[in-house]
């Protein structure tokens, strides 16, 4: 297809690039940012340039961020002995979402999957192991997926830290708010009933 | 447009977009299938929990004329076989025996018995009394037999020489059998790779795995000795074929690390 100009066919590549990003999509993305005016493709250009040098990851707790340590971990109103272990940004930033949660987070930054190559070596749990070897950790809070490589990256990290002097705990797992519980799958619904809760009356 | 209604094993969940999966599934009548569910990623009650790795499914799904990628309608919840996610070595073996499915077969290419097998063995790993790698080799042994890579284990594969006579057991991925002392010395230029010797105990018991029905192949138990050297043997014949290498096998517990690279 040489009819497309070299420039714009590169951009093209570049954002298909992008998980999710079909060739279409991309196209039309590509030529919306031709359409606009050149300093918004600038500023853009721009923004992708600083990122890279203006973002880290934070040496506590790996999320991504401007300041080592982030925002997170540098906050004193963060409990330090609570640590919530999560596979990636975007579930820290949901947690976040619901401003229940006063501790600070480990970033995997994956989950456990032999098929793509990823075992114990290629995510962050050396580092969350030796977060809690220091002794300053007394839970963590495992919330990875309960999708089948989250439940064994679970799996792995319980045994790991079996003996170790800290509380293990897992998000709880159970029917949705608003639910009715007929249309519940039976794994959820047997998930729901280990995990049950006490309500405190004898 | 065809409607068709199967059984079906998860092989592997791709996130796709927003809020899609691409699963790759083993069907009982159609073979390896890949397949669109649309809206899987939200919490869609039609597919939440059950497009998972290793489920097995009642999957009802549409061809379509454009694309290999058929259309994933609903899925119905079989099993899910929880000790696959609960223990990470159980894991890794289900996730070798999904990767090793995916690697040695095609679409559209039904095989009733492979789809038979692969059922057997993750069932045979969520029980705790079993090894995960024994499941692997298990798997492994008749997987080759079914996509028409049948490990030679009964005599020398130039002369024919059968097995007792045949001691000590030289087997060679390059002729993808046991090539025996004369053989080879009449053969000495053309055979190069290195000799994978197997103890006498080794090759009994893969000859047992390969002829066994399915129901009786649980009884069968491993030394440490024909463990070890069954794996080496399964992951070198396998890799040697394909010319590629699977990603799980260097997760695999009790596999030496030496074997891995
Ligand atoms: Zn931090
Ligand atoms: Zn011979």
């Amino acid at each position: 297809m040489d009819v497309v100009p070299p420039a714009l066919a590169r951009l093209i590549e570049d954002l298909h690039r992008l998980p999710g990003i079909g060739r279409k999509t991309a196209t039309r993305l590509a030529l919306h940012i031709l359409r606009r005016p050149a300093a918004e493709a600038r500023d853009l250009a721009r923004d992708l340039v600083d990122l890279h040098g203006a973002i880290h990851l934070c040496r506590n707790c790996f999320a991504f961020s401007e300041k080592d340590p982030c925002v997170i971990c540098g906050d004193p109103g963060r409990d330090p002995a609570l640590v919530c272990v999560v596979e990636e940004p975007a579930d820290l930033m949901a947690i976040e979402k619901t401003g229940a949660f006063k501790g600070q987070y480990h970033l995997l930054h994956g989950v456990l999957s032999p098929m793509d190559g990823i075992g114990p070596e290629e995510i962050r749990i050396g580092a969350l192991l030796s977060r809690v070897k220091k002794g300053t950790v007394a839970e963590v809070l495992i919330a990875t997926s309960s999708t089948v490589p989250g439940e064994a990256t679970a799996a792995y990290l319980i045994s790991r830290l079996q003996g170790m002097q800290v509380k293990v705990t897992r998000l709880a797992c159970g029917i949705p708010m608003g639910m009715d519980i007929k249309y519940a799958d039976d794994v959820t619904l047997a998930r729901a009933i280990e995990s049950r809760m006490d309500t405190g009356k004898p | 447009m065809e409607s068709c209604s199967t059984l079906a094993i998860v092989l592997e969940v791709k996130e796709f977009g927003e809020s899609d999966k691409i699963i790759t599934f083993y069907s009982e009548d159609r073979g390896k299938l890949c397949g669109i569910a649309k809206g899987a990623r939200r919490s869609l009650k039609r597919f939440v929990n059950k497009l998972e790795l290793f489920s097995v499914l009642e999957l009802l799904y549409t061809n379509s004329r454009s694309s290999s990628l058929v259309m994933i309608d609903q899925a119905e919840l079989i099993s899910s076989l929880p000790l696959l996610r609960q223990n990470y070595n159980r894991y890794v073996a289900a996730a070798l025996i999904a990767e090793s499915t995916l690697h040695w077969t095609r679409e559209h290419d039904a095989e009733p018995a492979l789809y038979e097998l692969l059922a057997w063995s993750l069932n045979y790993l969520t029980d705790p009394r079993h090894p995960p790698s024994w499941g692997v080799i298990l798997f492994l042994t008749r997987l080759y037999t079914l996509v028409g890579y049948d490990l030679q284990l009964d005599g020398c594969v130039q002369c024919g020489t059968l097995l007792p006579t045949l001691s000590p057991y030289h087997f060679y991925n390059s002729r993808q059998g046991f090539v025996c002392s004369a053989c080879r010395r009449r053969l000495q230029s053309s055979v190069q790779d290195p000799a994978m010797p197997l103890a006498t105990g080794t090759v009994k018991i893969l000859q047992k795995a390969k002829i066994l029905p399915l129901v009786k192949l649980n009884r069968l138990k491993f030394t440490q000795n024909a463990e070890s050297e069954a794996l080496i043997l399964l992951h070198g014949y396998g890799k040697n074929l394909l010319q590629r290498d699977s990603h799980s096998w260097a997760f695999l517990a009790g596999y030496s690390k030496d074997h891995k690279g």
